[in-house]
């Protein structure tokens, strides 16, 4: 019994007292079990799953954490240009930016946004002011571009509109001083398809003649002896009722005592219209012989060009997921960008093979050629435009006779309105010719455009272009702080 | 250049209506508010007040020309707005049409 009743005291404990971490948390309430385990990894899933969200979490932390500093970096490189002196009459360099929709894309700000996140921050920094315009249509920019173009040289031939511009404090510039300002400032073109634009408008706008054209007015006769509209057994010609589709008029005019909740909106009120509205009104001088288009243009303000992918479709999203984890590239090339620009170092385009330098030949390079491998990235379908509009006008022609007809028999009260008809009234005749002429408009802007824009067309070049337009370089060797070169600050 | 909406009304007729000239005193109280509200607005928001010299400097005369614009921009839609939902509310009869 003693034998069995003497298990030595000394084995519940262990040989020695328990030292050190051991020691300390003896007494903290810790469970004793907890203390003598040995430690040991998690099981094989939890290591796996650990491993797995702790990577992709990290991937994602060090990419953005590596985009704040290179944004840093760069701003630090341009700071010190936002703190000189401005008089209180200049104007700081102001630099105009151009975004269009990708082809086959549904959002039509995407290059926009792109600018905004990237290379903005940089103009910010360098105090550089920026103009936006973003081509909400294919095409769109296009036409902006020729009409300002057109615009330009009515003035310069003395046939222009006078504009009504306000005169402010050291505003009546003479034109001179204008083209100066633009020629220090600067162009941003966002991708490849707003460079085919920019270049088709700047060729549009050098070549067609200056008859101020009204597009509206050329479809609405165009469609008008289309015979849509026509009836079948009445001759009655029914006139198309056009003044109607350009303007509701403002809510404003039409109120017996307008309560004006800012002074600026009455300023808009009672000033005169805009330019736009004076050439329509009063008839312009038929030219007596039209004028030519100048065989040499002037000088073109620097472009800088931003290369830009949008990644369309299923089949990219494994690229979207890479280029989610890699943001730090994109804002590194827009932020070298924006540093060319503001460095300002430019060199000439080359548009013709024939005057590329020899270190830049290489079988038809030219800088037409720029940024021409993310041409694959245009929606596939948008090759086959034309034939999706062919089909939609097919479609909306074979159901425009009903509604026209039903239009007709409630206009002249052939027959009562139905039940749904009083609830939901269907569309009067004007309203649909109304419609026609905005889809036809709009199905003739986007076919003209899909020629140009399409995957595998080329930019378009004219020889007058040689020698006048110019591109913004990476500044080769320069330091933060060294200023002396093409600095247009 | 904010004269051309009330100067039209005032320099025209000779002897003063007093109507006339309560509108354009209320139009300039309102030009001279929106005038004001723009100035501190923009002033704090751009124009740091450490002063180190007289004149300012790129980057707070960017910032000012563009809080100036987006300043101008904004009120004028807000002031269309209001004025489209009170003309709304005027001609379905009940004023201070609440949502």
């Amino acid at each position: 019994m003693s034998s069995a009743q003497a298990p030595p005291p000394a084995s519940a404990a262990p040989a020695k007292p328990p030292s050190g971490l051991v020691a300390a948390l003896e007494y903290t309430g810790v469970p004793k079990s907890w203390l003598s385990k040995r430690p040991r990894l998690p099981s094989r899933n939890w290591m796996i799953f650990i491993s797995v969200v702790s990577s992709i979490t990290y991937l994602y932390v060090d990419d953005r954490r590596q985009c704040k500093a290179i944004r840093q970096e760069y701003i630090d490189k341009v700071k010190h240009l936002s703190e000189e002196k401005l008089d209180s009459l200049d104007m700081p360099r102001k630099i105009k930016v151009f975004a269009c929709k990708w082809p086959g894309d549904d959002e039509y700000d995407r290059s926009m946004k792109y600018f905004k996140k990237y290379v903005k921050p940089i103009f910010v920094a360098a105090a550089v002011d920026y103009e936006l315009h973003n081509g909400n249509q294919h095409g769109a920019l296009a036409h902006l571009l020729a009409n300002k173009i057109k615009e330009r040289r009515r003035e310069e031939a003395g046939i222009a509109t006078p504009s009504t511009s306000m005169a402010l404090p050291g505003h009546p510039q003479s034109p001179e001083q204008v083209r100066r300002k633009e020629l220090e400032g600067g162009t941003v073109i966002v991708g490849r398809h707003t460079f085919k634009e920019y270049m088709l408008g700047l060729r549009r706008g050098w070549t067609e003649d200056l008859a101020i054209v009204d597009e509206e007015r050329e479809l609405a006769k165009a469609l008008e002896d289309d015979g849509v509209f026509d009836e079948p057994e009445l001759p009655e010609t029914m006139h198309a009722d056009l003044g109607e589709s350009d303007a509701p008029a403002p809510a404003l005019n039409t109120q017996p005592s307008p309560i004006i909740f800012s002074p600026l909106q009455q300023m808009r009120q009672s000033a005169p219209l805009p330019p736009r509205t004076p050439a329509q009104t009063s008839s312009p001088p038929p030219f007596a012989a039209p004028v030519p288009p100048p065989d040499a243009i002037p000088t073109q303000p620097p472009i800088l060009l931003v290369p830009f992918v949008n990644r369309l479709g299923f089949f990219n999203v494994p690229m979207m997921i890479v280029d989610f984890f890699n943001e730090r590239r994109k804002v590194r090339e827009g932020a070298k960008a924006a540093y060319a620009l503001v460095i300002s170092q430019t060199r000439d385009m080359h548009g013709s093979s024939l005057n590329v330098p020899l270190e830049l030949q290489s079988a038809d390079a030219t800088d037409l050629d720029f940024d021409v491998e993310n041409e694959r990235y245009f929606r596939s379908s948008y090759a086959k435009r034309p034939e999706e509009i062919a089909k939609a006008r097919a479609n909306y022609y074979k159901e425009l006779p009903a509604k026209i007809t039903i239009a007709r028999e409630l206009a002249r009260g052939v027959r009562e309105p139905t039940k749904d008809e009083t609830a939901h009234p269907p569309p009067t005749e004007v309203e649909l010719r109304a419609e026609r002429m905005k889809k036809e408009k709009r199905w003739r802007e986007d076919e003209e455009a899909w020629k140009f824009l399409k995957a595998g067309e080329r930019v378009v070049w004219d020889e007058r272009f040689d020698g006048k337009l110019s591109l913004f370089v990476d500044p080769v060797g320069l330091g933060v702080g060294n200023l002396e070169m093409g600095d247009k600050v | 250049m904010f004269g051309l909406g009330g100067s039209s009304s005032a320099a025209s007729s000779g002897p003063v209506n007093p109507a006339q000239i309560e509108m354009a005193v209320a139009e300039l109280d309102m030009i001279t508010d929106v005038f004001n509200r723009l100035v501190s607005s923009c002033h704090a928001k751009c124009i740091s007040t450490r002063y180190s010299e007289p004149d300012l400097n790129k980057g707070e005369s960017v910032c000012v020309d563009r809080c100036v614009a987006k300043y101008f921009d904004v009120n004028k839609k807000v002031g269309e707005r209001l004025q489209t939902m009170g003309g709304v509310a005027q001609q379905s009869g009940s004023f201070g049409g609440g949502h």
